[in-house]
């Protein structure tokens, strides 16, 4: 690596940076302010012409061979650079799976032979782009919202909040919605779903929602979309689903939890000091969060909750939100792109030498103490 | 020609384990050993645009971004845009010498996406000096990245200066509370006060503020029908992620993105086994080592009906892509690698690592690999050797015996001439009839027998294999060798029959 290095030019400081979404993947390089590409996170097997989602493994043999194909595609179709010998920045999710970050690991490593890797935690370099410290960062991605408060640049993982509110759920929901009123809507692929949702849907008013949810609502809908299907066949996407798909985001479950409880609950299990700084100091991101009205409809339901018996003690009055300078969907990626490109790497980056000496990956717990200083 | 179009019913098992048909696969001549695209190391080699074919050396890539500076794709459909030419009155319909003017547009032939549609300037040059779009954030973000640079280097150097002083054993405050000086500083409100040794710190830019008020929804959603054609897709989203427009008039056209070409490498010896020239409108390559060209070919001439039990005749196909005559014998096939020099190295203990070995890149123990070109050793300096792949175990269900023949036979060199001679063969080879039924040139039809076990089920697919060893020819001449070297060279066949059919 320092030889390397030293012959510099062909390698000086061109650091991959790769956030693994569950549904996309960003990808491009550090010291630049958007990613190169943000694309599915699926292959094609080679064998079968299957497409499959890199988060479907079967097992660890399975999630490396599918892991070995995608990296392939990542380097080779999209960043056009080889792999060997270059670092890497990785974004990972504080609730990645293990055997996820270990094969990645063994992949990068040892397939492809890179020189260094840089794990950072999303919900905590996604703060690096507004030049903060102290926030509580919510996460509404494909799978799952995970809400994280971060004081003084570290992530408070005692309070984090996890619900499978997220594009996921949504999906399923507007299927639901949908087959109400169409034929055939369970042999229609979920690109299909999510293209419905992103240019049909909306999160509504919190004033409208109340009234949907009476026995006689008094409002007119939205206005249904025709929504062309292939050859001659058509969706019709009522008003109503339109507007309501998102509201199982807000909808309390079984344990009155929902998207707004999440962020309170964070909160309260921050020390009674700190409280305040988070309310005011709200980072949403994930492509999910992108929706028209989810923001505004996040902010009336946190009003809404903080009325209620839960939270009286919060003694919060007001919540102030963000804007990044990205879109929600690689604010993330944005941090980890900012972080790749300062001495952090050489610094906290784990060498090709030392994965192999010591056979394991520092957990992302001890990351902390790494990252405290910025 | 069965396996140009992909079927693979003959599958070879590459070094690392891994069945492929022999069009996929690698010979290394230098280790004399069958690589994939799995197993060997892939790097880019030059990028070149695709639509202009046009060659860029990799750092003038890097600074345009990996996309050509001329070609555009279409954001609406991501197909290839076309210049097209228009031509508008003068400027001064009055004066009569006043020429019309040239002018251009992209257009889209596939869905006539045009840059007119976005409001986009027409240009008075083909080659454009098309608008480019800028980030808004681009100067706040450089600054906030400058001032992040600008603190890790300072927490570097601290620690540095920590580990000084420790070897002098000189204890601090700071060290004993494990915390740095300047985040104690921050703490109680002092200002930093900046090391002597360091540049003055970065003007540093202050953190972004929130707000209580936050996009609402838009009014005209609940109000206005939705015209799906202004409506922008993921796809045509995400192709632009920096912008990612929600409605087609914020479409802007797209460079192209780059393409490139990838040479293969051998992990054990650093040798490339597939190598393109560089020129982007060529296809051939500089190296090929396809292992089509060096290891007899099998292809499935015939079988008869297969069932459970019963001995039956399998007809092969071989033939010698070589310039060498070859003798091919029939081996038994194992399925687990027997690479017993691998497992002696790897240790014992359970690691997410012990299926890989940093190979100790030593003159390999076959004979005429001996020394490396000088341009291998002047390429070490700037590689770091290769990890090299334990082999995984081959992942097939052999179902079928195939009697293996004790005699061998012999194949003729390739020869183009003799393709189109049809006076016969005047080989003198002698056969064992029962082996060899048929033969021409380079290729021979052997028959075989094969028996599927006895509990397969109507309809099960029948796989059977076999280790071909032939002989290699090795035409690499080193300095210590200079005659061309033979070798015997095993790899294991999986030919895959059909399905098993009724008794009787
Ligand atoms: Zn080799
Ligand atoms: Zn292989
Ligand atoms: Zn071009
Ligand atoms: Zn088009």
């Amino acid at each position: 690596m320092p030889l390397y290095e030293g012959i510099g030019a062909i390698t000086d400081k061109l650091v991959v940076v790769i956030d693994i979404g569950a549904a996309y993947t960003k990808l491009g390089f550090s010291g630049e302010f958007s990613p190169r590409c943000i694309i599915r996170s699926e292959v094609k097997c080679k064998d079968t012409g299957r497409v499959r989602n890199i988060r479907d493994y079967e097992n660890a043999q399975d999630l490396y061979d599918l892991l070995v194909d995608f990296v392939h595609m990542l380097y080779f179709k999209y960043a056009l650079l080889s792999p060997k010998d270059r670092p890497v920045v990785i974004i990972e999710s504080l609730l990645c799976p293990t055997i996820f970050r270990e094969t990645l690991a063994k992949v990068l490593f040892c397939h492809y032979e890179v020189s260094m890797m840089l794990v950072l935690p999303s919900h905590l370099v996604c703060l690096a782009p507004l030049a903060v410290d102290t926030a509580l960062v919510l996460d509404v991605g494909y799978t799952e919202a995970i809400a994280i408060p971060v004081c003084h640049g570290l992530p408070v993982i005692h309070a984090w909040q996890a619900l499978p509110i997220a594009s996921q759920a949504v999906h399923g929901n507007l299927k639901t919605l949908l087959t109400a009123c169409n034929t055939g809507i369970n042999s229609i692929s979920e690109w299909t779903i999510e293209d419905i949702k992103v240019r049909c849907c909306f999160v509504t008013t919190q004033k409208r929602a109340q009234e949907f949810s009476k026995a006689t609502p008094e409002i007119t809908t939205c206005l249904e979309v025709k929504y062309p299907l292939e050859g001659s066949r058509t969706l019709t996407i009522p008003g109503k689903v339109r507007e309501t798909v998102y509201e199982i985001f807000f909808e309390e479950d079984n344990d009155h939890q929902c998207m707004s409880t999440m962020i309170l609950d964070a909160i309260l299990k921050v020390n009674v000091d700190l409280r305040i700084k988070l309310s005011e100091n709200i980072v949403i991101m994930g492509g999910t969060a992108m929706t028209p009205g989810f923001k505004n409809r996040l902010k009336d339901e946190l009003y809404k909750q903080l009325k209620s018996d839960r939270y009286s003690k919060l003694k919060i009055t007001k919540f102030k939100f963000h804007s990044p300078p990205s879109k929600d969907n690689y604010t993330a990626w944005l941090g980890g792109a900012i972080y790749g490109c300062t001495e952090l790497l050489s610094m906290k980056g784990l060498s090709r030498e030392n994965y192999l000496k010591e056979n394991r990956l520092p957990d992302w717990a001890n990351m902390k103490d790494n990252l405290r200083t910025l | 020609m069965s396996y140009i179009i992909g079927s693979d019913v003959v599958r070879y098992a590459c070094t690392c384990g891994i069945l492929k048909p022999i069009s996929k696969l690698y010979f290394c001549r230098h280790c004399l050993e069958v690589r994939c695209g799995f197993c060997v190391c892939h790097e880019v080699d030059s990028h070149f645009c695709g639509k202009c074919a046009e060659n860029l050396p990799s750092s003038e890539a890097r600074l345009k971004k990996n996309r050509c500076g001329n070609c555009y794709d279409c954001p609406s459909c991501h197909q290839q845009l076309t210049t097209r030419a228009a031509t508008v009155g003068p400027k001064n319909p009055e004066d009569p010498k006043a020429t019309p003017r040239k002018v251009f547009y992209l257009l889209c032939l596939l869905c006539r996406w045009s840059s007119r549609d976005v409001g986009i300037p027409d240009q008075s040059a083909v080659s454009g000096g098309w608008p480019e779009r800028e980030n808004i954030h681009a100067n706040r973000l450089q600054e906030i990245q400058d001032m992040y640079k600008g603190i890790v280097l300072l927490d570097k150097q601290q620690k540095l200066e920590k580990d000084k002083k420790k070897q002098r054993r000189y204890m601090s405050f700071t060290d004993r509370t494990g915390i740095t000086a300047s985040m104690l500083r921050k703490r109680v409100g002092l200002p930093d006060i900046p090391h002597p040794l360091l540049k003055p710190k970065p003007k540093e830019p202050e953190p972004a503020v929130a707000k209580e008020d936050v996009e609402e929804l838009p009014e005209e959603l609940l109000t206005k029908p939705v015209n799906l054609c202004e409506v922008t897709t993921m796809e045509q989203r995400l192709v632009q992620p920096e912008w990612q427009p929600i409605t087609v008039e914020k479409l802007f056209p797209i460079h192209k993105q780059l393409s490139v070409k990838r040479s293969q490498r051998c992990r054990s010896c650093e040798h490339n086994v597939s190598k393109p020239e560089y020129n982007p409108n060529s296809i051939k390559f500089k190296i090929q080592l396809f292992a089509c060209f060096h290891i007899p070919e099998v292809r499935i001439v015939t079988v008869e009906p297969l069932r459970a039990g019963k001995t039956c005749e399998l007809l092969l196909k071989f033939s010698n892509p070589t310039q060498h005559q070859t003798v091919i014998t029939f081996l038994p096939v194992t399925l687990e690698m027997e690479e017993t020099k691998i497992s002696e190295q790897v240790t014992e203990d359970k690691s997410v690592v012990d299926d890989y070995l940093l190979e100790k890149k030593q003159p390999l123990s076959l004979t005429g690999t001996g020394s490396q070109p000088s341009s291998l050793l002047h390429a070490s300096l700037s590689r770091q050797p290769s990890i090299t792949v334990k082999p995984r175990p081959i992942a097939v269900p052999v179902v079928a015996d195939i009697t293996i023949p004790t005699s061998t036979f012999i194949l003729p060199p390739r020869d183009d001439a003799a393709e189109y001679d049809d006076s016969g063969d005047t080989h003198n080879i002698q056969d064992d009839s029962k082996l060899v039924i048929w033969r021409k040139s380079n290729k021979a039809v052997v028959k075989l027998q094969v028996t599927p076990k006895e509990d397969l089920k109507i309809g099960d697919e029948v796989v059977a294999g076999f280790t071909m060893q032939h002989i290699y020819v090795n035409t690499i001449t080193t300095v210590d060798n200079k005659e061309p070297q033979k070798c015997e060279h095993k790899v294991k066949v999986f030919v895959t029959l059909g399905n098993l059919v009724g008794s009787e």
